[in-house]
């Protein structure tokens, strides 16, 4: 599989990082981003962005099974933690957006678990994800292209 | 963002009351100043290049899918400001049927723009790509898909926050 085009604006992919970093540092649980990434990323179907999001959770210490799991965490219950189900919930409502709205019942499990601060950091990293699984679905960039 | 809540600009006068605005669920932009920096710097290096009448809308046809009730607001207003035809954004949620309004340029963006927009259904067919490439060369072709996804996270933060619409006045944000 070749990319459709390899090109992107230098300042559009620092500021793409920038925003994903910002995102990141202010939810400080790194092994949940992944999570929240990986599920973003797998509704988008974005190749690049699975391939190298899993190899950075594996570097967080994110658990063989729960990543076996991610797909289906809903019927996992004893393998994601109610936190970490409440952010797969946000992340799949915030990623699907044109089904309908974020549920209150979604939003509000999340602010439930997340204080205001993690909670506006971790809608800013389902978006940031979301933005990238963009820019590398389009130009349909090949995966295995990260490395740590 | 610091949009002005007191007073809904430009709302019709009804002889019934409208319904009451809920209030946002959360400040974002208070919480996550970082986040709000970078996506204000990433705004700004994606539309670099691109036509602001065209950019203006794909932000209103992507906010359009999305729901996103801040974004419609602003960007429809902001394409008023700028001098586009209030036919053209009416048309726009139903451009298949109404093409004759727009130029093939302006279709192929629109076409881009709901695969790149709707992307849980599939991914962006390919003769969806070809005919946007064949009207953007290579690089202007990629600050479209740049501006599009980040359209497209400006929504996500505006439905899942609640951002109320109505306050917006052209040209707020520079």
């Amino acid at each position: 599989m070749t990319a459709r085009t390899g090109l992107l604006d230098r300042e559009v992919a620092a500021a793409m990082s920038a925003l994903s970093a910002a995102a990141k540092r202010g939810l400080g649980d790194p092994a949940l981003a992944e999570l929240v990434v990986i599920r973003a990323s797998q509704l988008n179907h974005c190749a690049f962005c699975l391939d190298m999001h899993l190899t950075l959770a594996r570097e967080y210490g994110v658990s063989e099974q729960q990543l076996d799991l991610l797909a289906a965490w809903e019927e996992a219950e004893g393998v994601f933690d109610e936190r970490e189900r409440a952010a797969l919930a946000l992340t799949e409502a915030v990623t699907v957006l044109t089904d309908g709205f974020v549920p209150d019942a979604v939003y509000e499990k999340a602010a439930a678990h997340f204080a205001p601060g993690e909670l506006a950091h971790l809608i800013g990293l389902i978006a940031a994800i979301n933005n990238w699984n963009r820019v590398m679905v389009s130009r349909r960039i090949p995966p295995g292209g990260y490395t740590p | 963002m610091t949009i002005d809540t007191t007073t809904r600009i430009e709302a019709t006068p009804s002889p019934t009351p409208y319904a009451p605005e809920p209030p946002a669920r959360l400040e974002w932009a208070k919480h996550a100043p970082e986040v709000y920096k970078a996506m204000i710097r990433l705004d700004a290096a994606a539309k670099r290049g691109l036509d602001p009448k065209l950019y203006e809308l794909v932000k209103i046809r992507a906010s359009q899918i999305n729901h996103c009730a801040l974004c419609i607001d602003m960007h429809t207003k902001d394409a008023l400001a700028a001098g586009e035809s209030v036919e053209r954004i009416v048309q726009l949620s139903a451009w298949e049927e109404s093409r004759a309004f727009y130029t093939e340029r302006e279709l192929a963006a629109l076409e881009l723009t709901e695969a790149v927009t709707v992307l849980t259904d599939g991914f962006v067919p390919d003769e969806v790509y070809e005919k946007a490439a064949a009207h953007f060369e290579e690089a202007e072709l990629a600050q479209l898909i740049a501006a599009i996804a980040v359209i497209n996270a400006w929504n996500r933060f505006g439905v899942t926050c609640r951002m109320a619409p109505g306050h917006y006045r052209p040209g707020q944000h520079g």
